[in-house]
This record gives structure tokens, C-alpha cells and sequence, in this order.
């Protein structure tokens, strides 16, 4: 999202468009990081900036979690590193896992409905190119 | 400024502006910004300030927590002013989110409206009521002048269960 705000967000729609739209699916990206075990919040940006190409605002996803810990769909705890000091981990609780589930259904019935819409649209653009 | 005191400072900033949270929820949350500079610190070519930046602005992540704490507010709460407080929040983020602001203000309004009319109808029962005339609504409420005289009023005392329910 630090390049994102570079962007002239105000003025140019398709961009702003597109930023809400990554923030919209970054709830659901920040529970699809910790499918695989507990990850402290560094290792979550650096997990989705790895696995899926949403440009990150890294302060953007510290609230986030904090409202999905309230949701009772994650729970977290503290860890002492090496590094000196306690890192705060975060896991999936059952609910955050039905819930992940449901959203992934919910998110591949959307993309497959939208994807048969825009095939024609992105069909005519290839012949325009 | 050295890198420490940035942070420090940034710190600051955003405890200061995570006002409506508990106190251990933002002692939490600045331990854990603060643990994040740290870690990041440490990874090749990184600095405090490029750190920060990354971040964004104190007020804004602190204004971020804010707005989660008040949707949470909001969808465990009945209260008009929480969730009017929170619509409001949202119609500053955008089209969308104003809509959704006058929605609320227009829902409230019909049902402050609809509980003035029920208590109107036991106070002036005459008055009061759901009129229709010719099998079209002609009025609906409570009124000082004489009604339409052909129309006839059809709820009686059910307009209060209606306006309750309703």
C-alpha cells in the first residue's frame, strides 16, 4: 500500500478501485496465511507479499489482525526470541478455520462467476492489441 | 534524530491516539509495533525511518484500530449513537459508506416517527390512525386538521402493535 499511496489515488478511479478491492481481500488473506501453523506479524507480511501478489501497507495488517483476535477467529501469544525480544504469534482458532473455509468457497464461487463474465471482455482486448 | 528516538517518538504517537482502547489493549499493540521495527530492523538495507514510513503515519494506524473497535462496537450493540457513530465513521471513507450513513439515518427516522405515532394514538386516538379512501392509502400519522371526510380509518388501536412492530 506504500505504493499504492504514490499512486494520484483521488483522481484515478481504476486505482482506488483496485486498492479497496485488495483491502477487501486481506482479511481473508491474513487467515489464509496461518492455514499451516502459527506465524508472528513480520512472517505474515512477508508470507503474503511471497504467496500472492497484494502490495502491502505493512501497517494495514496489524489492525486487521487485532479485529479477527476480537472476532475470536485467531488467537495469539507471546513468544521470547533470540532476538531479544517476545514476538507475537498468531494461530487459527476452530472457528477462524470454518469461517477461512467458508470465505475460500464463497471467494472461488465469485472469481468463477466474475472470470465467465470478463472472458469476453478481456477476449476483445487481445484482438485490439 | 537517532533511529531509537524515531521510534520512540513514533511509539508515542500512536499511544496517544489509541485513546478509546484499554489501557493493556495499547500496551499490547505499541509492544507489538514496536517488536515489528525490531525485526525489520534487522533484515538487509532497512532502516528506521524506511521502516516507519512502511508503517504509515502513527495517527492513521492508530485510527485504524480505532475503526475496528468501533465495528466491533457496533454490531454487538443496539445502541442508535454506537451505530450511528460508526456509520458516520464509514461515510467519511467514501461513497459507499455514506450511503449506508443516510440509510441508517433514514431507518432511524421512520422508526422515531412510527413510535411518536403510537404514542400520539393513545393520546389522541381520533386523530391518529391509517386512513383510506377509495381503497388508497389517503394518510398515515397523527393530525391536527379534520381528515379527508369520505376516508375511514382502519387500524384502530392495531396501529400501535403495527408501529412497535414495524
Amino acid at each position: 500500500m506504500a505504493k499504492l499511496r504514490a499512486l494520484p489515488a483521488a483522481d484515478d478511479q481504476p486505482d482506488r478501485w483496485e486498492a479497496q478491492l485488495r483491502k477487501g481481500a486481506l482479511e481473508m488473506a491474513a487467515l489464509a496465511s496461518l492455514w499451516q501453523g502459527r506465524l508472528y506479524g513480520l512472517e505474515i507480511i512477508r508470507f503474503l507479499e511471497n504467496h500472492s501478489r497484494l502490495v502491502l501497507a505493512e501497517g494495514t495488517i496489524y489492525p486487521i489482525l487485532n479485529r479477527l483476535k476480537a472476532e475470536g477467529l485467531l488467537t495469539s501469544e507471546w513468544v521470547e526470541a533470540e532476538a531479544g525480544h517476545p514476538r507475537k504469534y498468531y494461530s487459527l482458532t476452530e472457528a477462524g478455520r470454518v469461517r477461512l473455509r467458508l470465505m475460500a468457497a464463497a471467494w472461488t464461487n465469485f472469481s468463477d462467476g466474475l472470470s465467465r463474465l470478463l472472458d469476453p471482455v478481456l477476449e476483445r482486448q487481445e484482438k485490439l492489441q | 534524530m537517532n533511529p531509537e528516538m524515531q521510534m520512540e517518538s513514533y511509539l508515542t504517537t500512536l499511544r496517544s491516539h489509541l485513546g478509546l482502547l484499554t489501557l493493556a489493549e495499547r500496551e499490547e499493540i505499541v509492544r507489538e509495533i514496536e517488536a515489528h521495527v525490531r525485526d525489520s530492523a534487522e533484515e538487509p538495507g532497512a532502516t528506521v525511518e524506511t521502516i516507519l514510513a512502511r508503517l504509515g503515519p502513527a495517527q492513521e494506524l492508530a485510527a485504524q484500530y480505532r475503526d475496528g473497535l468501533l465495528i466491533r462496537k457496533a454490531s454487538r450493540s443496539f445502541s442508535p449513537l454506537v451505530l450511528l457513530r460508526a456509520s458516520l465513521r464509514l461515510a467519511t471513507k467514501g461513497v459507499s459508506g455514506v450511503f449506508v450513513f443516510f440509510c441508517s439515518v433514514f431507518g432511524y427516522s421512520i422508526g422515531a416517527g412510527l413510535i411518536f405515532v403510537a404514542l400520539a394514538k393513545s393520546i389522541a386516538p381520533a386523530h391518529t390512525g391509517l386512513w383510506v379512501e377509495d381503497g388508497q392509502m389517503a394518510a398515515l400519522g397523527a393530525f391536527e386538521y379534520d381528515l379527508p371526510p369520505h376516508a375511514h380509518e382502519v387500524l384502530g388501536m392495531w396501529i400501535i402493535l403495527k408501529t412497535a412492530v414495524g
